[in-house]
């Protein structure tokens, strides 16, 4: 009930956003208007936009704060009798260690790619985590005392495509640089190909090298869309009170905060797991293809 | 008067868009319905498989999120595909 009761809280604080972003000048409300990303500080080097907008602070805010939970829990007074913090710190570096690093990859390559599902993991973790914690980072501004504020907001920076499909990415660019480093380029392109009759090679080869690009494809939208369907779920549920009635609000508030339950236990941490764990496979994969 | 009598209402507003909204509907419920199968499928072999042997649940349990995270994206999928054709066509 407590618990329930502090949700509660949470998405109401996270209320005024969506009230602003209806606007009250006669604007209907829709949700998907908390995903267009306003430049705040306009940066443009040639044709390609850098500017500053609200999923670039989420990962800023998501850099400084995963870098710190691991230095805090894994190098501050680090010793033999494990405090509570250091406890956390080392289940963490566990999960990391024996779920995925050691499922997906061969060990000669463990030391070597560790670092990089493992921080994958944390940060992919942080960012989800703080996407559903309200924070004064929006587009809409109101007033308190004179101070003109932004308003509190939930927004992931991973629940937009570009955020996502950079990570994957990466991560599929390294696949191919560590299959050739490993194998050899003839070698590892010959490691795509299954084995079948040759005679079903013109079939296969085409399938096999779109299957390759699906990879990327599905990595990302998997993070993306099942961030952007949570978000979009809540923030439709607490829009209802607009939309519908006031009176609707105890109702709605319960439908959201039983999705809210649910990303932030579930979906949060399984989508991190989930990322880092398949880019240590298709890593894995292809540094010792099966045949 | 013969569409009163077959409660053929009379189309008004945007035919296109409502076409479009039941498409989006559609396909998320059909995405749903085949990932809510596949889900139950996978935690129901799990508890099978936990019930025979207890000792392995921890190898299991990684195995278990990464299928149901593997199912449940199907479903996003199709809402993916639903908004792009909702926002594009």
């Amino acid at each position: 009930m407590k618990r329930l009761l502090a949700i509660g809280t949470t998405l109401f604080l996270a209320l005024p956003a969506v009230a602003l972003a209806s606007g009250g000048e006669g604007e209907k409300f829709n949700p998907a208007s908390e995903w267009t990303l306003k430049p705040w500080v306009d940066i443009q080097i040639g044709p390609i936009d850098m500017s500053i907008n609200k999923a670039v602070a989420y990962l800023l805010l998501g850099t400084v704060v995963s870098c710190v939970i691991g230095i805090v829990l894994m190098r501050v007074k680090v010793g033999s009798e494990p405090t509570r913090r250091q406890a956390l710190g080392e289940t963490i570096y566990e999960v990391a260690q024996v779920q995925i690093a050691e499922q997906g990859l061969p060990t000669k390559a463990i030391r070597r790619w560790f670092p990089y599902v493992a921080s994958l993991m944390v940060f992919i973790w942080v960012v989800n985590m703080i996407g559903f914690i309200p924070l004064p980072l929006s587009d809409e501004k109101w007033k308190i005392f004179g101070v003109e504020v932004p308003t509190l907001a939930i927004f992931a920076a991973t629940s937009t495509l570009s955020v996502t499909l950079a990570l994957a990415f990466m991560t599929w660019m390294f696949t191919h640089i560590e299959g050739i480093r490993a194998n050899g380029v003839m070698k590892y392109l010959q490691s795509w190909i299954p084995d079948v009759p040759k005679a079903l090679y013109p079939l296969i080869i085409p399938l096999e090298i779109l299957g390759q690009f699906m990879r990327l494809i599905s990595l990302s939208v998997r993070l993306y869309a099942n961030m952007l369907a949570g978000h979009m779920l809540i923030l439709t549920f607490i829009g209802l009170i607009f939309l519908v009635t006031p009176w609707i609000f105890p109702f709605s508030v319960l439908l959201a905060s039983v999705f809210y339950l649910f990303e932030v236990v579930i979906v949060v941490s399984i989508q991190a797991y989930i990322f880092a764990a398949l880019s240590a496979i298709y890593i894995g994969s292809a540094i010792e293809p099966e045949h | 008067m013969l569409s009163s009598f077959f409660f053929l209402a009379e189309t008004t507003g945007d035919v296109a868009d409502a076409g479009k909204a039941i498409a989006l509907a559609l396909g998320i419920g059909l995405g749903a319905l085949g990932a809510g199968v596949g889900i139950g499928n996978i935690f129901g072999s799990m508890i099978q498989a936990v019930a025979r042997q207890p000792e392995l649940r921890g190898e299991l349990q990684g195995i278990q999120w990464l299928g149901f995270a593997l199912t449940e994206a199907v479903v996003f999928y199709g809402l993916i595909g639903g908004l792009l054709a909702y926002v594009l066509v």
